[in-house]
């Protein structure tokens, strides 16, 4: 019964693919299956269209579960690509477990890898501006999109960088204004002391405090997952507690201790909350794209995910996004007739315009690298844990 | 005083989960004279296997068995997985060591603490899982105490680390294998002499280590809700700091250490910030090991000159 327990408690992931990984840089050769007929390529020039696109995340480490869905959703990408184009474009992987140093050198292995045409990633905002500074140095025309960094005014710094999710700037005022409209007086706001939380959580708070509300401010580590001590010195009068939080599971800790010492202020979550580890029936969560399972054009991708991978979140879409829009831009380079390298594609990417996407809305870049129709919604959840759009 | 007792209550519970940790960490010292700082992860496969058994009696939606059942068995399964991985540890990574220096098992525990991490990412992958305790047994049944209503699952911790503290100590003091265990702490050569099968008792050492941790495993996962592969690193430091704050090598000290950290996580985030509640922790880890080593009920070590 032990043994089956084990098993049952495994339930692992097979993301498939055959891999070979050297100090920390993995390559893998995407699953292709072309079938003569059914490829969508034109021309010699398209089917002599090589590619290697790295992938940067958290793959192990303490924030595996964001990286796993990252790197799970990109071979999704890449497969689904090469196998509707009849390419073999080809995936080097790069594990940061989230560490800047390890960002930093892991990018340089990617810039020396004269193949690598574009890159996906990095997770996080601090190794964003670890491997930036790297790219920047030795190459500033390689082009790298995060799936994920919302960092306010970090792709101004760097010329390749762009990102596919909207940025602070966008999430804190929206957030922060939706409590004011809610007649918020008080507000308690926890940041989980990664970047992407700390900025978050600065911006809200600003915002919240010009518009006259109380804000209490709290910090405590991912790695905690006992929070009722610091629930415990929630006010009584407070109307929302705010967790810009990465880790969703820890939310719905959270939310339970609260439960548990009778506090009744309503959880406002951010982007990263938006996950089914957090159903806290009543709270709010802020997400950068509607539900994707609403949207007509993404439902068939989603369950093309599914049917391959066992669970997904809010990090996942994004990195569809960020994929394409590479494959798609060295797609263009090759239709013209040229061999793709990091100049011209980076220049294709930049005339990126995408009518619609995965998000459910419009793709193109200013002229730092932001999305130009980034936006953020808010959604409340159910008794029965679906999500209702707010805003 | 609401806001005292709430805190106390949860200085409470976390201490008796770092206490029962904390143990492992000083019956191994105390035996072998060397910190297993693989015991954290020995501790996060406990907590696996407890939500391994929940999942096959059906989880807290569709359980299959009363609730006490339940529970029972996701606590027996836990230590038994937990002993295996402790028993594991100590003859592939530690006994081979024995007679290296002292730094070679050290340096073993910390390898081994990184591949049980890496083992445990591959087998459960990167997802968390969660006991959903709420749903097992809601949050409104508890223990009124005073003004405030202690929820079930909290008394249940506090209870059986109590019992099982008291039980161990029992143990440890009044019976035969208890003895023999105080004998080859006390000097090892000499209880060798003396007739005492060592290596029996280094594996009954490890195996109540280990199952106490896995007791802590499943706590955790029904107090706190979340359980991850990374889990055990943290709460892994802390039992250390606990143990040393006790006295590493003293079972009760690494009671009392356990219950101290936790009061002082506890109070810290309450009445300073939970920005501190690290800092507060680790820096009593460097004082005492700058003003007393030994900790508070640790035996000050004795070197013939």
């Amino acid at each position: 019964m032990l043994a089956l327990a084990l098993v049952v408690a495994a339930c692992g992931d097979d993301t498939g693919g055959d891999t070979t990984t050297t100090a920390g840089v993995t390559t893998t050769e995407g699953e292709t299956d072309t079938t003569a007929g059914e490829t969508t390529t034109t021309g010699a020039e398209a089917m002599a269209c090589e590619a290697t696109i790295g992938v940067m995340g958290p793959f192990t480490g303490e924030v595996a579960f964001i990286g796993e869905v990252q790197l799970n959703w990109f071979n999704y990408a890449l497969d689904t690509w090469n196998e509707e184009m009849g390419y073999d474009f080809q995936m080097v992987e790069a594990d940061t477990q989230f560490d800047v140093a390890q960002s930093a050198t892991l990018a340089q292995q990617l810039l020396d890898n004269p193949d690598v045409l574009g890159v996906v990633g990095p997770a996080g905002s601090d190794q964003v501006d670890a491997a930036g500074a790297v790219f920047e140095a030795g190459d500033p025309d390689l082009t790298v999109i995060s799936p994920s960094s919302t960092r306010s005014g970090i792709t101004a710094q760097y010329t390749g960088l762009f990102r596919t999710v909207p940025t602070d700037d966008d999430q804190g005022p929206t957030t922060a204004d939706f409590m004011v409209e809610q007649g918020a007086q008080s507000v308690f706001i926890v940041d989980d002391q990664s970047s992407y939380s700390t900025g978050l959580a600065d911006t809200t708070q600003d915002n919240l405090e010009t518009a006259d509300v109380t804000v209490t401010r709290e910090s405590v580590s991912q790695d905690v997952t006992d929070f009722s001590a610091l629930v415990g010195t929630i006010p009584d009068d407070t109307d929302f507690v705010y967790l810009p939080w990465q880790v969703a599971a820890n939310g719905q800790i959270f939310a339970n201790q609260m439960a548990e010492q009778g506090k009744e202020a309503v959880i406002f979550g951010s982007d990263g909350m938006d996950s089914d580890d957090f159903t806290q029936a009543g709270s709010y969560i802020a997400a950068f794209a509607p539900d994707i399972a609403a949207i007509e054009g993404s439902v068939s991708i989603l369950e093309g995910y599914l049917e391959q991978y066992e669970n997904t979140s809010t990090f996942g879409p994004p990195v569809w996004a960020a994929a394409r829009v590479i494959f798609e831009a060295i797609d263009r380079v090759c239709q013209a007739g040229e061999t793709p390298d990091r100049a011209n594609v980076q220049a294709e990417v930049r005339n990126t315009d995408q009518t619609t996407s995965i998000l459910g809305s419009p793709i193109s870049f200013t002229e730092d690298g932001d999305l130009v129709e980034g936006t953020f919604f808010i959604f409340q959840i159910q008794e029965d844990g679906s999500k209702t759009l707010v805003q | 005083m609401e806001f005292l007792l709430q805190q106390t209550v949860n200085g409470l519970t976390l201490g008796s989960v770092y206490a029962l940790l904390a143990l492992g960490y000083s019956m191994v010292y105390g035996v072998l004279k060397f910190l297993n700082f693989a015991h954290g992860e020995v501790y996060m496969f406990g907590a696996f296997a407890g939500y391994g058994v929940l999942t096959v009696l059906g989880g807290p939606t569709g359980l299959l068995v009363p609730v006490w059942l339940a529970l029972t068995l996701m606590f027996v399964g836990a230590m038994v997985v937990s002993s295996g991985v402790g028993l594991a540890l100590e003859r592939f990574a530690y006994r081979p060591l024995r007679s290296a220096s002292r730094l070679a098992p050290l340096i073993s525990a910390i390898g081994a603490s990184f591949f049980l991490q890496a083992a445990a990412l591959l087998l459960f992958s990167a997802n968390s899982r969660s006991y959903d305790a709420p749903t097992l047994i809601p949050i409104a049944n508890g223990l009124t105490i005073g003004p405030i209503n202690v929820w079930a699952v909290r008394v249940l911790v506090i209870v059986t680390a109590v019992v099982l503290m008291v039980l161990l100590t029992w143990w440890v003091r009044s019976s035969r294998a208890g003895k023999a265990v105080r004998a080859v702490s006390f000097d090892t050569e000499a209880a060798a002499m003396m007739g005492v099968d060592v290596d029996r008792v280094i594996v009954v050492t490890f195996l109540i280590g280990s199952a106490l941790a896995g007791v802590g495993g499943v706590m955790v996962g029904l107090v706190f809700g979340r359980i991850f592969h990374f889990m055990g690193f943290i709460a892994g430091l802390k039992a250390f700091t606990a143990a040393v704050v006790g006295g590493i090598g003293s079972i009760p000290g690494a009671m009392l250490g356990g219950l101290l950290i936790g009061f002082a996580e506890a109070y810290t985030t309450a009445y300073i910030s939970s920005t501190f509640q690290n800092l507060i922790v680790f820096g009593l880890l460097i004082a005492f090991l700058l003003i007393r080593p030994s900790g508070f009920l640790g035996r000050p070590e004795l070197v013939k000159v």
